[in-house]
Protein backbone atom coordinates (compact mmCIF):
# COMPACT_ATOMS: atom_id res chain seq x y z
CA UNK A 1 0.00 0.00 0.00
CA UNK A 2 1.07 3.60 -0.43
CA UNK A 3 1.58 6.11 2.34
CA UNK A 4 1.22 9.76 1.35
CA UNK A 5 3.90 12.26 2.66
CA UNK A 6 2.76 15.91 2.94
CA UNK A 7 5.86 17.44 1.64
CA UNK A 8 7.47 17.42 -1.49
CA UNK A 9 10.90 16.10 -2.94
CA UNK A 10 12.28 19.09 -3.71
CA UNK A 11 10.88 22.45 -3.17
CA UNK A 12 8.66 24.21 -5.44
CA UNK A 13 8.58 27.93 -5.16
CA UNK A 14 7.29 29.83 -8.16
CA UNK A 15 7.59 33.42 -7.33
CA UNK A 16 6.06 34.50 -10.94
CA UNK A 17 2.94 32.73 -12.49
CA UNK A 18 3.07 32.40 -16.24
CA UNK A 19 0.76 30.42 -18.29
CA UNK A 20 2.98 30.39 -21.18
CA UNK A 21 5.25 28.33 -19.47
CA UNK A 22 2.92 25.73 -18.24
CA UNK A 23 1.64 25.37 -21.44
CA UNK A 24 4.44 22.95 -22.29
CA UNK A 25 5.81 21.89 -18.90
CA UNK A 26 2.39 20.00 -18.72
CA UNK A 27 3.88 17.31 -20.91
CA UNK A 28 5.88 15.77 -18.08
CA UNK A 29 2.30 14.96 -16.22
CA UNK A 30 0.81 13.36 -18.48
CA UNK A 31 2.47 13.57 -21.58
CA UNK A 32 4.53 10.26 -23.46
CA UNK A 33 7.35 10.49 -21.36
CA UNK A 34 5.68 12.23 -18.54
CA UNK A 35 6.03 11.09 -14.61
CA UNK A 36 2.72 9.74 -14.68
CA UNK A 37 3.22 7.12 -17.25
CA UNK A 38 6.90 6.46 -15.73
CA UNK A 39 5.35 5.81 -12.52
CA UNK A 40 2.77 3.06 -14.06
CA UNK A 41 5.57 1.26 -16.25
CA UNK A 42 7.53 0.69 -13.29
CA UNK A 43 4.79 0.11 -11.21
CA UNK A 44 3.04 -1.94 -13.20
CA UNK A 45 5.95 -4.26 -14.32
CA UNK A 46 6.98 -5.29 -10.85
CA UNK A 47 4.96 -8.13 -10.48
CA UNK A 48 6.36 -10.94 -12.54
CA UNK A 49 9.53 -9.29 -12.21
CA UNK A 50 11.22 -13.20 -10.81
CA UNK A 51 14.68 -11.41 -9.06
CA UNK A 52 14.14 -9.65 -5.42
CA UNK A 53 16.64 -6.32 -6.16
CA UNK A 54 14.29 -5.67 -9.24
CA UNK A 55 11.50 -5.81 -7.64
CA UNK A 56 12.77 -3.09 -4.71
CA UNK A 57 13.78 -1.39 -7.89
CA UNK A 58 11.25 -0.74 -9.00
CA UNK A 59 8.85 -0.10 -6.82
CA UNK A 60 11.10 2.48 -5.62
CA UNK A 61 11.69 4.13 -8.50
CA UNK A 62 7.75 4.00 -9.42
CA UNK A 63 7.66 5.41 -5.71
CA UNK A 64 9.67 8.25 -6.83
CA UNK A 65 8.23 9.16 -10.31
CA UNK A 66 4.75 9.68 -7.98
CA UNK A 67 6.89 12.66 -5.98
CA UNK A 68 8.15 13.82 -9.54
CA UNK A 69 4.27 13.93 -10.74
CA UNK A 70 3.27 15.68 -7.83
CA UNK A 71 6.28 18.34 -8.27
CA UNK A 72 5.12 18.81 -12.03
CA UNK A 73 1.71 19.39 -10.77
CA UNK A 74 2.78 21.87 -8.56
CA UNK A 75 4.85 23.77 -10.95
CA UNK A 76 1.79 24.41 -13.27
CA UNK A 77 -0.31 24.93 -10.34
CA UNK A 78 2.13 27.48 -9.29
CA UNK A 79 2.51 28.91 -12.68
CA UNK A 80 -1.20 29.21 -13.28
CA UNK A 81 -2.43 30.85 -9.94
CA UNK A 82 -4.42 33.66 -9.92
CA UNK A 83 -4.22 34.50 -13.86
CA UNK A 84 -6.52 36.80 -15.17
CA UNK A 85 -8.35 36.68 -18.75
CA UNK A 86 -6.14 39.15 -20.32
CA UNK A 87 -3.08 36.95 -19.47
CA UNK A 88 -4.91 34.14 -19.99
CA UNK A 89 -5.20 35.41 -23.67
CA UNK A 90 -1.60 36.58 -23.77
CA UNK A 91 0.29 33.44 -23.01
CA UNK A 92 -1.90 31.43 -25.66
CA UNK A 93 -3.53 29.57 -23.10
CA UNK A 94 -6.99 29.50 -24.10
CA UNK A 95 -7.20 26.08 -25.26
CA UNK A 96 -6.07 24.55 -21.87
CA UNK A 97 -8.32 27.12 -19.98
CA UNK A 98 -11.40 26.42 -21.48
CA UNK A 99 -11.26 22.69 -21.11
CA UNK A 100 -9.32 22.87 -17.19
CA UNK A 101 -9.73 25.95 -16.09
CA UNK A 102 -6.51 26.50 -13.49
CA UNK A 103 -7.04 22.99 -12.61
CA UNK A 104 -4.26 20.01 -13.57
CA UNK A 105 -4.76 17.46 -16.18
CA UNK A 106 -2.24 14.77 -17.46
CA UNK A 107 -2.40 15.78 -21.26
CA UNK A 108 0.92 16.28 -23.67
CA UNK A 109 2.02 19.54 -24.65
CA UNK A 110 0.70 18.64 -27.73
CA UNK A 111 -2.90 18.39 -26.32
CA UNK A 112 -3.41 14.22 -26.85
CA UNK A 113 -4.56 13.37 -22.89
CA UNK A 114 -2.63 10.81 -20.93
CA UNK A 115 -2.65 7.75 -22.74
CA UNK A 116 -0.85 4.01 -21.86
CA UNK A 117 -0.04 3.10 -25.47
CA UNK A 118 2.89 5.48 -24.47
CA UNK A 119 4.67 3.15 -21.65
CA UNK A 120 5.68 -0.22 -22.33
CA UNK A 121 4.75 -3.79 -20.45
CA UNK A 122 6.34 -6.56 -21.87
CA UNK A 123 6.23 -9.07 -18.81
CA UNK A 124 9.91 -9.60 -20.36
CA UNK A 125 13.21 -8.70 -17.62
CA UNK A 126 15.33 -7.92 -20.55
CA UNK A 127 12.45 -6.19 -22.49
CA UNK A 128 11.30 -4.61 -19.50
CA UNK A 129 14.66 -3.24 -18.44
CA UNK A 130 15.68 -2.31 -21.64
CA UNK A 131 12.52 -0.43 -21.99
CA UNK A 132 12.91 1.33 -18.61
CA UNK A 133 16.46 2.69 -19.70
CA UNK A 134 14.98 4.36 -22.99
CA UNK A 135 11.99 5.79 -21.25
CA UNK A 136 14.30 7.79 -18.73
CA UNK A 137 16.58 9.02 -21.66
CA UNK A 138 13.40 9.70 -23.12
CA UNK A 139 12.48 12.08 -19.97
CA UNK A 140 16.02 13.38 -20.14
CA UNK A 141 15.26 14.69 -23.17
CA UNK A 142 12.21 16.02 -22.61
CA UNK A 143 13.38 18.34 -19.40
CA UNK A 144 16.62 19.48 -21.64
CA UNK A 145 14.13 20.85 -24.32
CA UNK A 146 12.47 22.44 -21.32
CA UNK A 147 15.11 24.16 -20.30
CA UNK A 148 16.08 25.25 -23.78
CA UNK A 149 12.52 27.17 -23.87
CA UNK A 150 12.25 28.46 -20.01
CA UNK A 151 14.02 31.54 -19.09
CA UNK A 152 12.37 31.43 -14.82
CA UNK A 153 14.80 30.84 -12.79
CA UNK A 154 12.84 29.55 -10.29
CA UNK A 155 11.06 26.91 -12.81
CA UNK A 156 14.18 26.00 -14.08
CA UNK A 157 15.71 25.40 -10.60
CA UNK A 158 13.02 22.80 -9.95
CA UNK A 159 12.97 20.89 -13.79
CA UNK A 160 17.45 20.70 -13.61
CA UNK A 161 16.32 18.91 -10.35
CA UNK A 162 14.06 16.14 -12.21
CA UNK A 163 16.06 16.08 -15.11
CA UNK A 164 19.03 14.90 -12.94
CA UNK A 165 17.35 12.03 -10.98
CA UNK A 166 16.32 10.98 -15.01
CA UNK A 167 20.25 10.29 -14.89
CA UNK A 168 20.28 8.33 -11.56
CA UNK A 169 17.48 6.16 -12.70
CA UNK A 170 18.96 5.20 -16.24
CA UNK A 171 22.10 4.13 -13.89
CA UNK A 172 20.24 2.31 -11.74
CA UNK A 173 17.74 0.15 -14.43
CA UNK A 174 21.90 -0.47 -16.13
CA UNK A 175 23.01 -1.96 -12.92
CA UNK A 176 19.65 -3.64 -12.49
CA UNK A 177 20.15 -4.90 -15.95
CA UNK A 178 23.64 -6.27 -15.42
CA UNK A 179 22.71 -8.24 -12.33
CA UNK A 180 19.61 -9.84 -13.75
CA UNK A 181 22.33 -10.91 -16.61
CA UNK A 182 24.12 -12.76 -13.96
CA UNK A 183 21.66 -15.01 -13.55
CA UNK A 184 20.46 -16.00 -17.00
CA UNK A 185 21.91 -18.46 -19.14
CA UNK A 186 25.90 -16.83 -19.73
CA UNK A 187 25.90 -18.35 -23.29
CA UNK A 188 23.11 -16.89 -24.54
CA UNK A 189 20.84 -14.44 -22.16
CA UNK A 190 18.05 -15.07 -24.99
CA UNK A 191 16.90 -18.47 -23.80
CA UNK A 192 14.17 -17.76 -22.43
CA UNK A 193 12.13 -15.65 -19.95
CA UNK A 194 13.12 -15.72 -16.23
CA UNK A 195 9.40 -13.76 -16.17
CA UNK A 196 7.87 -16.57 -17.73
CA UNK A 197 9.23 -19.54 -18.40
CA UNK A 198 10.50 -21.61 -15.15
CA UNK B 1 41.26 -0.25 -17.95
CA UNK B 2 41.91 0.88 -21.41
CA UNK B 3 43.40 -2.06 -22.15
CA UNK B 4 41.54 -3.39 -25.41
CA UNK B 5 40.81 -7.15 -25.54
CA UNK B 6 40.62 -8.65 -29.03
CA UNK B 7 38.34 -11.35 -30.01
CA UNK B 8 41.40 -13.77 -29.78
CA UNK B 9 40.99 -12.99 -25.45
CA UNK B 10 37.40 -13.20 -25.59
CA UNK B 11 36.41 -16.62 -27.39
CA UNK B 12 34.28 -16.69 -30.87
CA UNK B 13 30.87 -16.31 -29.01
CA UNK B 14 31.95 -13.09 -27.00
CA UNK B 15 32.89 -9.66 -27.92
CA UNK B 16 35.68 -7.68 -26.86
CA UNK B 17 35.12 -4.25 -24.87
CA UNK B 18 38.09 -1.81 -23.06
CA UNK B 19 39.59 -4.09 -20.57
CA UNK B 20 36.69 -7.05 -20.77
CA UNK B 21 34.86 -9.87 -22.88
CA UNK B 22 31.03 -9.30 -22.61
CA UNK B 23 28.37 -11.29 -24.79
CA UNK B 24 27.35 -9.23 -27.69
CA UNK B 25 23.46 -8.33 -28.38
CA UNK B 26 23.12 -6.46 -24.47
CA UNK B 27 22.86 -2.92 -23.31
CA UNK B 28 25.64 -2.49 -20.80
CA UNK B 29 25.87 0.43 -18.08
CA UNK B 30 29.44 0.27 -15.81
CA UNK B 31 28.25 -0.48 -12.23
CA UNK B 32 28.99 2.20 -10.04
CA UNK B 33 31.39 0.45 -7.60
CA UNK B 34 30.95 2.33 -4.60
CA UNK B 35 29.06 4.87 -2.74
CA UNK B 36 31.75 7.10 -2.09
CA UNK B 37 32.49 9.96 -2.97
CA UNK B 38 29.59 11.60 -2.07
CA UNK B 39 28.01 14.84 -2.13
CA UNK B 40 26.65 15.47 1.87
CA UNK B 41 22.54 15.67 1.81
CA UNK B 42 21.54 19.10 1.38
CA UNK B 43 24.44 19.42 -1.66
CA UNK B 44 23.22 16.31 -2.48
CA UNK B 45 19.33 17.15 -2.74
CA UNK B 46 20.42 20.77 -4.38
CA UNK B 47 22.48 18.53 -7.46
CA UNK B 48 19.83 15.96 -7.91
CA UNK B 49 22.11 13.07 -6.40
CA UNK B 50 24.46 12.37 -3.72
CA UNK B 51 27.32 10.59 -5.94
CA UNK B 52 29.48 13.34 -7.93
CA UNK B 53 29.56 10.67 -10.98
CA UNK B 54 26.42 10.75 -11.52
CA UNK B 55 25.82 14.85 -11.73
CA UNK B 56 25.80 15.32 -15.19
CA UNK B 57 23.63 18.34 -15.52
CA UNK B 58 22.84 20.04 -19.05
CA UNK B 59 25.02 22.71 -20.49
CA UNK B 60 26.58 22.85 -17.12
CA UNK B 61 24.53 24.79 -15.52
CA UNK B 62 23.47 23.38 -11.59
CA UNK B 63 21.67 25.00 -9.14
CA UNK B 64 23.29 27.50 -7.10
CA UNK B 65 20.39 29.40 -5.14
CA UNK B 66 21.17 26.69 -2.23
CA UNK B 67 18.43 25.36 -0.28
CA UNK B 68 17.38 27.56 2.88
CA UNK B 69 18.84 26.75 6.50
CA UNK B 70 15.34 25.50 7.32
CA UNK B 71 13.75 22.31 9.65
CA UNK B 72 11.84 21.79 6.52
CA UNK B 73 14.81 21.88 3.96
CA UNK B 74 16.61 19.91 6.18
CA UNK B 75 14.18 16.43 6.65
CA UNK B 76 13.43 16.85 2.71
CA UNK B 77 17.44 16.76 2.18
CA UNK B 78 17.58 13.69 4.66
CA UNK B 79 14.75 11.79 3.20
CA UNK B 80 16.41 12.53 -0.56
CA UNK B 81 19.49 11.26 0.92
CA UNK B 82 17.62 8.18 2.24
CA UNK B 83 15.65 7.66 -1.29
CA UNK B 84 18.78 7.85 -3.11
CA UNK B 85 21.04 5.26 -0.96
CA UNK B 86 17.46 3.03 -1.01
CA UNK B 87 18.33 2.75 -5.07
CA UNK B 88 22.10 2.24 -4.64
CA UNK B 89 21.22 -0.61 -2.07
CA UNK B 90 18.72 -2.37 -4.46
CA UNK B 91 21.26 -2.45 -6.67
CA UNK B 92 24.14 -3.20 -4.49
CA UNK B 93 22.35 -4.72 -1.37
CA UNK B 94 25.64 -6.74 -0.55
CA UNK B 95 27.83 -3.03 0.34
CA UNK B 96 27.79 -3.20 3.81
CA UNK B 97 29.64 -0.11 3.93
CA UNK B 98 26.76 1.90 2.19
CA UNK B 99 24.34 0.16 4.09
CA UNK B 100 25.87 1.58 7.12
CA UNK B 101 25.60 5.05 6.25
CA UNK B 102 22.14 4.20 4.95
CA UNK B 103 21.14 3.22 8.86
CA UNK B 104 23.04 6.76 10.05
CA UNK B 105 20.78 9.17 7.83
CA UNK B 106 17.65 7.70 8.90
CA UNK B 107 18.45 7.84 12.03
CA UNK B 108 18.80 11.99 11.33
CA UNK B 109 16.18 11.35 9.46
CA UNK B 110 14.12 10.25 12.02
CA UNK B 111 15.26 12.93 14.82
CA UNK B 112 14.42 15.83 11.69
CA UNK B 113 11.07 14.55 11.48
CA UNK B 114 10.37 15.17 14.97
CA UNK B 115 11.73 18.79 15.08
CA UNK B 116 9.55 19.84 11.57
CA UNK B 117 6.36 18.12 13.03
CA UNK B 118 6.03 19.62 16.04
CA UNK B 119 7.08 23.14 14.17
CA UNK B 120 4.90 22.83 11.18
CA UNK B 121 2.56 19.90 11.64
CA UNK B 122 2.17 15.96 10.55
CA UNK B 123 3.90 14.92 7.50
CA UNK B 124 2.79 10.89 7.79
CA UNK B 125 -0.06 9.55 9.81
CA UNK B 126 2.62 8.60 12.53
CA UNK B 127 3.72 11.67 13.13
CA UNK B 128 -0.23 12.57 14.40
CA UNK B 129 0.36 9.91 17.23
CA UNK B 130 0.08 11.77 20.66
CA UNK B 131 -0.66 15.34 19.19
CA UNK B 132 -3.05 17.16 20.86
CA UNK B 133 -5.84 18.25 17.79
CA UNK B 134 -6.28 16.87 14.33
CA UNK B 135 -3.56 19.02 12.05
CA UNK B 136 -3.49 16.76 9.34
CA UNK B 137 -5.51 19.34 6.83
CA UNK B 138 -3.80 22.65 7.61
CA UNK B 139 -2.68 24.80 4.56
CA UNK B 140 -0.75 24.94 3.67
CA UNK B 141 -0.27 21.43 1.28
CA UNK B 142 3.00 20.80 -0.47
CA UNK B 143 1.80 22.80 -4.03
CA UNK B 144 1.56 25.57 -2.66
CA UNK B 145 4.02 28.42 -2.96
CA UNK B 146 3.91 29.17 0.53
CA UNK B 147 4.69 25.50 1.92
CA UNK B 148 7.98 26.08 0.42
CA UNK B 149 8.83 29.37 1.27
CA UNK B 150 7.36 30.05 4.88
CA UNK B 151 9.64 28.40 7.58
Amino acid sequence: MFEYEKMLQYPVRIKMPNPALAKFIITQYGGPDGELGASLRYLSQRYVMPYPELRALLTDIGTEELGHLEMIGAIVHQLTREMTPEEIKKAGYEGYFVDHTAGIYPTSASGSPWNAAGIGVKGDVISDLTEDMAAEQKARTTYDNILRLSDDPDVNDAIRYLREREVVHFQRFGEGLRNALEKLDQKNFYYSNPAFDT
Amino acid sequence: MDTKTTAADCGYKNGSLPGACAPLAMAYVPMQQSAKPAYAPDEGLSRGTLFPGLDLPFMNMVNTGGLMDTPHCELMALTFAADELELYLDTHPADSEAFAVYQDILKLRAEADKRYTKLYGPVTQSDMLGMSRYAWIDNPWPWDYTANTED
